[in-house]
């Protein structure tokens, strides 16, 4: 499990942010995203993902959470 | 604003009105500070003798030291020889920091290798990095001869060396017979001089402990100079020269003087000059091993003693007249080569200047700090000069020092009042310059606050610096100069009177007030 | 001279790779690049922020240098102490050049060195009653210290201290802000992971304090961070900031103080000069206080104003027309500036190795001078900060991550620049070699850079050092060959 935050980008799209590996990327897709599922299976632009416990939508980004490693970009 | 005819860098950039303004704003706003007269109460208590005695009272918190630690003599030693890259097993970070010392002090390039443990060094052993390390450095930077030793990182974890090493030869990694003297050199136990003298026994230890069958002392009719961790660049030459004038057929062992000294003609030189490995093997049949720096040698003493047979004279080190003075002699007696006129004319040169300036000097009172053996003979030379050192400063200074030191000053009516501060740091020696005070302090660049603090009690109060010792960041070129031999003693007078006179004109040039004693001759 | 193609400077990269050992080939490999703008991930063409090769002469520090020499150290209220053994704390004394005012010694200590000097027993027997002897010290001797950090140096992560304890315990002693800081060198590959472990302290140890706290808010404050003002870097910046109508309520961490860093809460943007060193803070910052943050840019006139002007879109009208006040009132001396000095330039190449924000940001002030940056790279950075970097750098230019002393030299001897900018190590390499050099970290003893002001100073430096008549005399007049021309520029 890794610590991960959550934000906006410029574009209003999902940016994932890893801190340990200061790995900041686009999100290209999110399994779940409405207001009472949201999380899931995260896929990132560099081709990794990683899975979030869904639950509700945050109030607010940025957030930061748990995520497990699914696939590594490299 | 900046005017383009008058660009001004931050001083004076920062004294115009608009930055003076900007300044007080974020001061005043946001910095919460003291008043102005909690600090200014505080400064004043901090130069009472109460504040002295308090300071004094320390036992585990040291404030401005004035020392470093060991691999930083441990990579000066090394880089003294021949083509030799000097390797620090270890984290990485402390190579970055004993280049960036060497290069602001010598406006040199150093050139110097970690192998750059991490965490996983930290667990399992460092020895994978000094497998590879020793490996790319060989490769890249093609020495003859890599001198390794160690940071504190891997002394507390315990890494061999001896048998680091002898794994990476076997793995094939480098070379059987590729020369690999080590030394290990913890941080936490003496400072930058236990390096020099741990590296250079290390040194010495690898070409010839192993090699002694045959050799025996006075058959190269030599003899051996050890320098120590010596930055004036100018103490290598004289010593040569002298040797040189007298005759006598000598090694120094260990001489960075090239390779911290090179052209600027288009070319890079990554190794120059320095002692050979052959020199180095040839070193126990010397006559004799003379130690410059003797209070900073004990484990090379103990090295050409015991392996090299050779008895090492006691002596101290060769700065200012008399301790010159005993120092040809000695070599004198072990070479049978007389003094030469040249000498004596050079003897007598550095006598007629310290009669033409002892009028400035005479009962001139200074505060010195520094390594155990310049201290030493800083002090001694300010005797022989009839200035009186008070205060003498040596963090990295033993009881040892302490007993030959108060010897040396217990000699002399100019010496009896000196008081020694063996372990103290240079926030002791603030609050003695502010009981105490001296007309000068002598010591490297660190002194500079000390200065500006006596200055801000009170023009009356400040004590000025001479740079004389290690570092010097914040002058450019007094490493090249001298301060051992006849020759030191003349750049060395030349600095402390000149200093004296400086400091009258600056005190005498108070137009309509301080006229007098404004001289044109002195 | 004429620029290298891609093909060449290809070629150039694997004829530097051919003396290395088939291992240290590959690694090193992967951290040297030709440029090409159309790749949008630099991971794509560069690694970065991996451990350095043992024995290659890499010119980067540890994590204790990026806590204590580049975060904290500034903090200039705090007294900061290197805890271990001598050495680490007298090589990063006052050297940085992170100007401040204040007493020092009273009530700032920026230029000192405070240590717990360990030795043998120290190590034997632990650390942690040395340590809170030492604070007990500090807090009788230097009474009006407005807290202190703790910065660990190698031996007290692996001997198992316990310093947070002793911080905890000590702190309510002295009823003052103490901070651990696990910042071991041996941790992590360089500088980086000390920045990062800095923050958090910060995060976990400063920043709290005064959640509760009232404070007197306008819809004008920022925060500068990540400006450590070196040469008065921070107050040059400063000085715009504060004429286009914003309040700069904290310095971080240049001229910087504890009361700054425990306000900067409150501030309604984050203004972030260096990236790499501080972007843990403003994302935590972020996400607890809901503070936006961006980065800018303060080298050279063209970066001035875009960020300015950047700035000023997160606030009203009133800052909006108070930065073209600003940008206008600084134009004409910019003209002059660029009037006098570009001609000097003009055409001149440049080669960057430095750290932090400055292979990248200060691409634009050299372009401001009609120069061009032909090669650049960093000590200690990551992905991110390549991925801002290939599309201000010209194609086919080469990029060097974690540099070695060996490629550094090659490369220069090829490429040929006019100047190169990097540190106090390679200074003395490239000027013995006849290259114009100006150290890039410490502004070579002068500044400030940033602002308007200090592109006047950094465009006199420029000129200064390569228009300097040194770089022509190094070859003696009778070895000098008959056609002096081309001699003069290979020496």
């Amino acid at each position: 499990m890794a610590n991960i935050m959550i934000q906006r980008g410029a574009r209003g799209d999902y940016v994932f942010y890893l801190p340990k590996r200061d790995l900041e990327d686009a999100i290209v897709s999110m399994e779940f995203d409405t207001p009472e599922k949201w999380g899931g299976e995260i896929r990132l632009n560099n081709g990794g993902s990683y899975y979030i416990e869904p639950q509700a939508a945050p109030a607010k980004l940025p957030i930061s959470l748990r995520a497990r490693r699914l696939d590594a970009a490299e | 604003m900046q005017k383009v005819d008058d660009i001004k860098p931050c001083y004076p950039l920062f004294r115009q009105d608009e930055y003076k303004e900007s300044l007080g704003n974020k001061q005043d706003q946001f910095e919460e500070r003291h008043g102005k007269d909690v600090v200014q109460d505080t400064f004043t208590w901090t130069t009472t003798a109460e504040y002295r005695d308090l300071n004094f009272k320390r036992e585990a918190l040291t404030v401005n030291p004035a020392k470093a630690c060991q691999p930083l003599g441990a990579v000066l030693c090394a880089l003294g020889f021949e083509k030799t890259l000097p390797y620090v097993h270890g984290s990485q970070g402390c190579v970055a920091y004993f280049r960036t010392y060497f290069n602001r002090h010598f406006r040199e390039p150093v050139a110097c290798v970690s192998d750059s443990m991490t965490e996983d060094a930290a667990v399992f052993g460092g020895q994978k990095n000094m497998i590879d390390g020793l490996e790319n450095a060989k490769a890249l930077y093609k020495p003859d001869m890599i001198a390794v030793s160690t940071t504190c990182m891997a002394e507390v974890i315990g890494d061999d060396l001896n048998a680091f090493i002898l794994n990476t030869k076997k793995a094939g990694n480098i070379p059987d017979d590729f020369p690999t003297p080590y030394a290990h050199t913890p941080s936490f136990v003496g400072s930058h001089v236990t390096g020099w003298d741990n590296m250079f026994e290390g040194v010495m230890r690898y070409f010839t402990l192993n090699t002694m069958e045959g050799k025996a002392p006075g058959q190269n009719g030599k003899i051996n100079i050890v320098p120590g961790f010596e930055t004036y660049l100018g103490n290598y030459r004289v010593i040569h020269r002298m040797l040189d004038e007298m005759g006598v057929a000598h090694t120094m062992l260990s001489d960075p003087a090239e390779v911290l000294d090179t052209p600027a003609d288009g070319k890079f030189r990554m190794y120059a000059g320095g002692t050979t490995q052959d020199e180095v093997k040839d070193a126990p049949n010397a006559h004799n091993t003379f130690l410059l720096q003797p209070m900073q040698l004990e484990k090379t003493k103990k090295l050409v003693e015991g392996t090299w047979n050779h008895e090492v004279p006691k002596l101290n080190i060769p700065m200012g007249l008399e301790w010159t003075d005993e120092w040809l002699m000695k070599v004198a007696e072990v070479t049978g080569k007389p003094i030469p006129a040249s000498l004596v004319l050079e003897r007598g040169r550095l006598v007629d200047m310290i009669t033409d300036s002892h009028t400035w000097l005479h009962g001139k009172k200074f505060g010195l700090y520094g390594d155990p053996d310049f201290v030493m003979g800083m002090a001694k030379f300010l005797t022989e000069l009839g200035a009186e050192p008070t205060h003498i400063l040596c963090n990295n200074g033993s009881k040892k020092w302490n007993k030959a030191m108060r010897a040396v000053m217990d000699e002399t009516p100019y010496g009896r009042d000196a008081k020694l501060y063996p372990g103290a740091d240079l926030w002791h020696f603030r609050s003695l310059m502010f009981t105490e005070k001296p007309d000068f302090m002598i010591g490297n660049s660190y002194g500079k606050f000390i200065q500006r603090d006596t200055l801000h009690k009170g023009k009356e109060f400040e004590v000025p610096l001479i740079r004389i010792g290690f570092p010097i960041f914040d002058r450019h070129h007094l490493h090249r100069a001298t301060t051992l031999g006849y020759e030191g003693a003349m750049q060395v007078l030349t600095t402390l009177v000149n200093s004296v006179l400086e400091r009258l004109d600056e005190e005498t040039r108070g137009m309509g007030t301080t006229d007098y004693n404004h001289d044109l001759v002195r | 001279m004429s620029a290298l193609t891609r093909e060449e400077t290809e070629a150039l990269i694997q004829e530097v790779l051919e003396v290395y050992p088939e291992k240290a080939r590959k690694d090193r490999a992967k951290h040297l690049a030709v440029n090409d703008q159309s790749i949008e991930q630099s991971k794509k063409c560069i690694t970065s922020n991996r451990k350095s090769l043992p024995g290659v002469m890499t010119i980067r520090g540890c994590a204790y240098a990026g806590s204590k020499g580049v975060v904290w150290g500034p903090i200039k209220d705090m007294i900061h102490i290197s805890h271990g053994p001598v050495g680490c704390g007298q090589y990063s004394r006052a050297g940085r050049r992170n100007y401040y005012v204040g007493t020092t010694g009273i009530n700032t200590f920026g230029t000192m060195n405070f240590t717990s000097d360990f030795q043998e027993k120290d190590i034997v027997f632990g650390g942690d009653k040395k340590l809170a002897k030492v604070m007990l010290e500090i807090e009788s001797l230097f009474p009006l210290n407005k807290g202190i950090s703790i910065q660990s140096e190698c031996p007290i992560g692996l001997i198992g201290d316990d310093i947070e304890a002793v911080a905890k315990k000590t702190a309510k002693e002295i009823n003052k802000p103490i901070v651990p800081v696990r910042c071991e060198g041996f941790r992590g590959v360089s500088q980086s992971l000390g920045h990062h472990i800095a923050n958090d302290a910060i995060r976990d140890w400063v920043l709290p304090r005064r959640d509760t706290q009232e404070f007197a808010s306008t819809p004008y404050d920022v925060a500068v961070i990540g400006d450590y003002n070196i040469g008065g870097d921070a107050w040059s910046s400063r000085i715009l900031l504060e004429e286009m109508g914003l309040r700069v309520i904290a310095q971080w961490s240049g001229d910087g103080t504890i009361a700054e860093m425990e306000m900067t809460p409150n501030a309604k943007l984050n203004l972030i000069h260096c990236y790499r060193s501080m972007n843990y803070i403003a994302r935590h910052m972020e996400e607890k206080y809901s503070i936006p943050w961006m980065e800018y840019n303060f080298f050279g006139p063209t970066k001035v104003a875009e960020s300015l002007r950047a700035i000023a879109a997160h606030f009203d009208d009133k800052i909006k027309e108070g930065a073209e006040r600003v940008i206008a009132k600084y134009q004409a001396m910019m003209d002059e500036v660029i009037a006098k000095y570009k001609p000097r330039l003009q055409g001149k190449r440049v080669m960057l190795y430095v750290g932090g924000l400055r292979p990248r940001h200060v691409i634009g002030a050299y372009e401001d001078l009609g120069m061009e940056v032909v090669g650049t790279g960093y000590e200690f950075g990551h992905n991110d900060d390549y991925d801002r970097t290939i599309k201000d750098m010209g194609n086919a230019t080469l990029i060097y991550d974690d540099v070695t002393g060996f490629e550094f030299e090659e490369f220069v001897k090829r490429v040929k620049p006019d100047l190169v900018g990097s540190g106090i190590k390679e200074k003395f390499i490239f000027q013995k070699m006849g290259v114009p050099f100006r150290q890039m970290h410490s502004w070579d003893y002068s500044g400030p850079y940033h602002g308007y002001d200090g592109f006047a100073i950094f465009a006199r430096d420029m000129d200064m050092t390569i228009n300097n008549p040194c770089w022509s005399k190094m070859t003696p007049p009778w070895l000098k060959p008959v056609a002096p021309e081309t001699e003069q520029k290979a020496a």
